[in-house]
């Protein structure tokens, strides 16, 4: 096999300038995970059904594990490490927490990461559209019920934090 | 909703809707998986694994993978077969089993890990495993558990010299004459498929050699378990074996996997550096563990008035080719085959048979989902035959509530449960009544409109006395767990458990129950995350399976703090001079019993006993920690009698009734859940919100075996379903919106009333929804025996029906 | 699940992209959205040792409306179809099947053009191609040419692109007035792959259907195919359910049907004639002759 060429790739991530060096075949949920430490991201199926990798790309949701980290030259990515911390929760997050959201957390970035997106289009969502809108990302403890209790719950939180 | 959504400020915690600890870490993405977990010069390992369902292993040549650059240690069965000893079997077979880490002369399924391989990355390491030549000589393989038993076409393991790992008959009471009373005997063949939870985290390990011996990193549940069979197989000193589990991202009785553990150690040793392997998805759904595909052949004898009399059973589990801990299935069905119905006599046949599959063990439930749906599916048939509604023979078979704690003929004592209060409970949570309207309705216009009940216990804990019967082992027995308390000197408390959690709150949960012992906040309790085996207490039968916490380690926590408390109290006592009998703990601070003021603050005694040695009572030891390790005293041993083959297998029994309303396509056969209705009891509630979360997911557990999980295999063992767009999960648009009602008939039996309530909705669900789809064809006339319901399945049951009106 | 060692390399336009095809030839392989192409990467199904990344060419996205026909540029990802009001107004067919494509954060990435040269048998582009009329433009190292999709699709996964060839724009006649359609798909799961699926253009004159008569079927072992038997069984005639009916059970005796993991080809044929029977219904039940409504 002959050596492969190393790219250098330049995005921002949480609002933070970045420059790699990748191989071509380090998807940018690797690139996250390994060279940046952003642990947060995390890999349940490499093939694009389960969304625990989902991050923001220029604000959109997409699969990290579908997308090669030399693709994402020029982008701006959010992964659940911009979307808020412990000090200083998002509201999904605080909402996550008061309807019991998670069980073993896994998947609760990726949740997240796509609710966060789904809310700013839709700041009044149904329970049906919430389950439309995580139909693409799998939990395995829920049964899913406290997730879409948890996104309406945030919604209320984002609309009662508006001035 | 039954749920209690308000917090109070003070205590009892227990019984409170306490939102979780672990969340702000967790929801935040700063959790510490196992993949999460980094060390100056890892390595990360690949497996290759076998394309064939049964091959001898003539040849293998790994030199071109060694050669590669960036890759640091290669190892095969050869390798394997020098450095260690065969992974040991809970079945002490008397003949030499070469069951090691990796295939050493046979692979035995699609997807056994045949060689491994650590590089710099884990690409290196997947490249290099497809330049490992292996020279396969196919065998015949056996697939399917009759065949194997009958006809085998091979044997999975030529040792043993039959497929058959584990045949025999339990019988309890008068079974032969119950079926020559019998006025009424339904009879019938009952399949359900393989599948697993699939915890969304796959099954990693990171292995480390020091001068200390073998640490490990891994989401593993049976901590005492895996090291145990680590010390055997790489036969090093116990005590040289550390097993850290960081956070599990879920679990569901999939996480113990000691051969994972082997080949990291092996290859870290080799390779003279930390090496991490993880299962990608392909790898967890070939070859993690599978829930058995299971067959039973029932006949339920039944008296005029549709009592109930006997069972009679004959029930095959294809165990794959699992020679490690076979009959799990089996023994945990057929002890509770009675469900919660008074059944005086049952014969139980079982085979555990070896195949060319994955091998089998704990999915949440295990053996029990299809114990009640077996049970469940046969309370319908049975109903029609003796000409009374399904809901009326489920009541008069009922354990009367009056009648606990009631001992079951196989020596199980179901220690509290109103079965006829859930039941109607559940049915006027769904308003029954209402429902037959709406079906009724629904006929008339010609839809397909379905109501489907079933009821079942849910067992707690297991007495692992219970392998004496089975596998005639006699060196294992009862059941129990470790917890260590420690109060630090400023009165705050860490705790440290044996189990590992893998979502089930326990940091909040074990906080609720030790704050309520030590009258201090559970903001104050810090539950350590994870588990550590050389700080936490522990036991061979520790971690997380069988439903236990709420009962066996609520026992050990709570023991563990009422050990601190009275030495606090004692401290407390020597330095106010007064009897510890008068004083008492709350709110931080110790009270004469009825006084207005504290005494004095519990950080006073608390530092006392770390700081001021010489002023605690005599003879009292400084220090506030202890460490208990409780044996849950419903455990029994067998009686020494061979033919009394009555046990307490489980010790707690929870209860729920399930309602299910489908509609089903006639067209495409696509079933479509209206309501889900779910009244449960798990005796008194730790935390409700927990709870019910619980119930949630145990229940889609089922929806996902009942409608839409197989891992299927093909005539040569081929799976089919080795990846997320064939093994389906049920998403969030495929499950309703539960409608849950928990009743709280506390246990006489547990320190706290608690039951467990983990696996509950997993064991009612495939049968409530099978009675469902079945209800809703019943124009048609389908009987359904088989899982899952796929599209397929249904539109050709339909077919089939349609055929057989035609031709009459 | 890491993929074979590739080269990469960014085309720059649609001419250094036909240069690269042409220089590294069949070890090469082109990635749009990759939403299907990765995954058979991750799995080592599929192995190319030069991938070629169409993603930064200028002007390969974007849909603009000319002569009565909507121009797709074949790099136009899933949502941006979902957010177009001319796809929503000139091809409301199309429209309605994007939500069956997968989930949100795969519609995101995935490419129309992608969709259709990765010819999945099951997915919902080729089915929409046939129905609709559309016409593909591909460029090589000769200049360019047009395919109508009928002659695109030529088997599994295999279709009337060249090797050195570039998907760049796929040309859609927008509806007529006297236009109905329909669509239905039955799949395991919401977003999964097609069983069976069906889509149906049918122009009207007067009150009769004419002979510009498309049914489309997807979710078969081979290939997205037309049932041109239903489709003349309709020319002419009046659509009541007795057709209906008629021309569901031609077409699911017309196509090719194999059998999967999922379904066996006695269920599939009967989803065929279900779905085709539901997308017929779906035409005949439309007030507004565009369908333009929901």
């Amino acid at each position: 096999m002959s050596e492969l060429k190393q790219h250098d790739v330049a995005f921002t991530v949480n609002g933070k300038a970045e420059t790699l060096s990748v191989s071509p075949r380090t998807s940018l949920a690797d690139a996250l995970r390994d060279t940046l430490g952003l642990t947060g991201t995390h890999i349940g199926c490499e093939h694009g059904v389960c969304g625990a990798c989902t991050v923001l790309l220029d604000g959109k949701p997409v699969r990290s594990c579908l997308l090669f980290a030399v693709q994402a030259e020029g982008a701006a990515i959010t992964t659940i490490e911009g979307i808020g911390d412990a000090q200083s929760p998002h509201p999904l997050q605080r909402a996550f927490n008061e309807c019991h959201g998670l069980h073993c957390g896994f998947c609760t970035p990726g949740m997240i990461v796509t609710l966060s997106a789904f809310l700013k289009e839709h700041p009044q969502p149904t329970s049906a559209d919430v389950r439309e809108a995580i139909s693409g990302n799998l939990c395995m403890c829920t049964g899913y019920q406290n997730i879409v209790r948890s996104a309406l719950r945030a919604a209320e939180l984002i609309e009662g934090a508006k001035p | 909703m039954s749920v209690k959504t308000t917090v109070s400020d003070t205590g009892p915690w227990v019984g409170q809707p306490l939102p979780r600890r672990e969340d702000a870490r967790l929801t935040a993405g700063a959790g510490t998986f196992t993949d999460d977990i980094r060390m100056p010069g890892m390595l990360h390992a690949a497996f290759l694994r076998s394309p064939h369902a049964h091959a001898r292993i003539v040849k293998i040549n790994a030199e071109k993978a060694r050669a590669l650059k960036g890759v640091h240690a290669v190892i095969t069965g050869e390798d394997v077969e020098r450095l260690t000893k065969p992974i040991s079997t809970i079945i002490p077979f008397k003949m030499f089993l070469p069951n090691y880490c990796l295939a050493v002369d046979k692979a035995r399924y699609v997807g056994e890990p045949v060689a491994a391989i650590a590089a710099v990355d884990r690409a290196t390491a997947e490249d290099a495993a497809e330049l490992i030549e292996v020279e396969y000589e196919p065998l015949p393989a056996v697939v399917d558990p009759w065949e194997a038993i009958e006809q085998p076409p091979s044997l999975v393991f030529d040792e043993i010299k039959s497929n058959v790992i584990w045949h025999d008959t339990f019988s309890y009471g008068e079974v032969d004459d119950a079926f020559a009373r019998a006025a009424h005997v339904v009879s019938d063949r009952f399949s359900v498929q393989r599948y697993i939870s699939t915890a969304l985290e796959t099954m990693g390990v990171i292995g480390k050699w020091d001068s200390s011996g073998l640490t490990l990193w891994s989401g593993d549940q049976r901590p005492g378990f895996a090291t145990h069979a680590l010390t055997t197989a790489l036969q090093i000193p116990h005590s040289q074996i550390r097993l850290v589990s960081p956070d599990i991202g879920g679990g569901f009785g999939n996480k113990r996997k000691a051969t994972y553990m082997v080949i990291v150690a092996l290859l870290a040793r080799a390779a003279d550096r930390p090496v991490k392997y993880l299962e990608d998805r392909q790898e967890n759904l070939l070859g993690l563990v599978h829930a058995s595909n299971q067959v039973m052949d029932l006949e339920m004898a039944l008296d005029a008035d549709g009592k109930i009399l006997g069972l009679k059973l004959r029930d095959v589990v294809d165990e794959g080719s699992n020679v490690i801990n076979p009959t799990l299935h089996s023994m945990l069905k057929f002890t509770n085959m009675l469900n919660n119905y008074t059944i005086p006599a049952v014969r139980f046949e079982g085979y555990a048979v070896l195949t060319n599959k994955c091998h089998s063990g704990a999915n949440r439930g295990i053996g029990k989902p299809f114990m009640c749906f077996v049970i469940e599916r046969a309370v319908e048939m049975a109903a029609k035959k003796v000409g009374i509604g399904s809901l009326e023979l489920r009541r008069r078979n009922f354990i009367p509530a009056s009648a606990m704690p009631y001992e079951s003929p196989m020596g199980n004592v179901y220690d509290s449960g109103d079965f006829l209060a859930t039941l109607d409970t559940a049915l006027k949570t769904a308003n029954y009544d209402d429902l037959l309207k709406q079906q009724e309705e629904a006929r008339r216009a010609g839809r397909y409109f379905g109501i489907g009940i079933a009821t079942a216990v849910e067992p707690n804990s297991l007495n692992l006395s219970a392998y004496t019967l089975m596998t005639g082992r006699t060196d294992t027995s009862g059941v129990g767990e470790g917890a260590l308390v420690r109060m630090e000197g400023d009165g705050s408390v860490r705790v440290s458990l044996g189990n590992t959690a893998s979502g089930q709150g326990y940091e909040t949960v074990v906080a609720q129950i030790v704050a309520d012992e030590l009258g201090i906040h559970p903001h104050r309790v810090t539950v350590a995350p994870g588990f550590d085996s050389a700080v936490n207490p522990w036991l061979h039968c520790s971690g997380s399976f069988a439903n236990k916490f709420s009962g066996t380690d609520v026992g050990a926590i709570i023991e563990a703090a009422r050990t601190i408390r009275g030495k606090i109290l004692r401290i407390a006592a020597h330095l106010t001079g007064r009897k510890a009998e008068e004083l008492t703990i709350r709110e931080a601070a110790i009270w004469v019993h009825g006084a207005n003021e504290p005494l004095l603050p519990l950080a006073k005694v608390a530092m006392t006993a770390y700081r001021d040695l010489l002023r605690l009572p005599e003879g009292e030891m400084p220090g506030l920690e202890a460490r208990h390790f409780y044996v849950d005293p419903q455990s029994n041993l067998p009686a020494m009698s061979k033919d009394d083959k009555r046990l307490r297998f489980q010790l707690t029994f929870s209860n729920s009734a399930h309602i299910a309303v489908t509609e089903v396509n006639p067209d495409t056969g696509a079933v479509k859940i209206h309501r889900y209705v779910i009244a449960h009891d798990c005796g008194r509630e730790i935390n409700p919100m927990l709870v019910e979360g619980m119930v949630h997911g145990a229940t889609t557990h089922g929806i996902g075996g009942a409608l839409y999980e197989d891992l299927i295999y093909d005539k040569n063992g081929q799976m089919l379903a080795g990846s997320f767009m064939d093994y389906l999960k049920p998403t969030a648009l495929d499950v309703p919106e539960f409608e849950v009602v928990a009743l709280e008939t506390p246990s006489p039996f547990t320190p706290l009333g608690a039951k467990g309530v983990g696996e509950g909705g997993s064991i009612p669900s495939l049968a409530a929804i099978t009675n469902s789809v079945e209800d809703a064809l019943k124009p048609l006339g389908v009987t359904l025996t088989e899982l899952p319901l796929t599209p397929n399945k249904i539109w050709d049951a339909i077919q089939k029906a349609r055929g057989e009106e035609k031709r009459a | 699940m890491k993929p074979a060692p590739f080269q990469y390399v960014a085309a720059k336009s649609v001419d250094d992209a036909i240069a690269l095809l042409s220089k590294y030839g069949a070890d090469a392989k082109l990635i749009a959205g990759g939403q299907s192409l990765v995954p058979m990467m991750n799995f080592r199904l599929a192995r190319p040792e030069w991938l070629i990344d169409i993603n930064r060419i200028d002007g390969l996205a974007g849909i603009t409306q000319q002569n009565g026909m909507l121009r797709i540029g074949s790099l136009t990802r899933y949502s941006e179809l979902e957010a177009s009001e001319a796809v929503q107004r000139g091809v409301p067919l199309l429209r309605q099947m994007l939500p069956h494509i997968a989930h949100e954060a795969i519609r995101n990435r995935g490419t129309i053009g992608g969709s259709i040269c990765h010819a999945d048998p099951a997915a919902e582009m080729p089915v929409a191609m046939l129905a609709l009329d559309a016409t593909f433009e591909l460029r090589g190292p000769s200049g360019a040419r047009r395919v109508a999709a009928d002659d695109f699709f030529l088997g599994q996964m295999t279709t009337g692109i060249e090797a050195d060839e570039v998907l760049v724009a796929i040309k859609i006649p927008e509806t007529k007035n006297d236009e109905r359609h329909g669509f239905s798909e039955f799949a395991r799961r919401r977003g999964d792959f097609a069983l069976a699926s069906a889509a149906v253009v049918l122009r009207f004159n007067g009150g009769m259907i004419s002979d510009h008569v498309r049914i489309a079927v997807g979710g078969l072992s081979e290939r997205a195919e037309r049932a041109r038997k239903a489709e003349a069984l309709l020319a002419g005639k009046t659509l009541t359910p007795t057709l209906i009916e008629e021309a569901a059970h031609t077409a699911s005796g017309e196509v090719q049907a194999g059998q999967d993991l999922h379904a066996t080809e006695a269920y599939r044929r009967s989803l065929i004639a279900t779905q085709v029977k539901q997308a017929l219904a779906v035409a005949a039940d439309r007030t507004s002759s565009t369908g333009a409504k929901k």
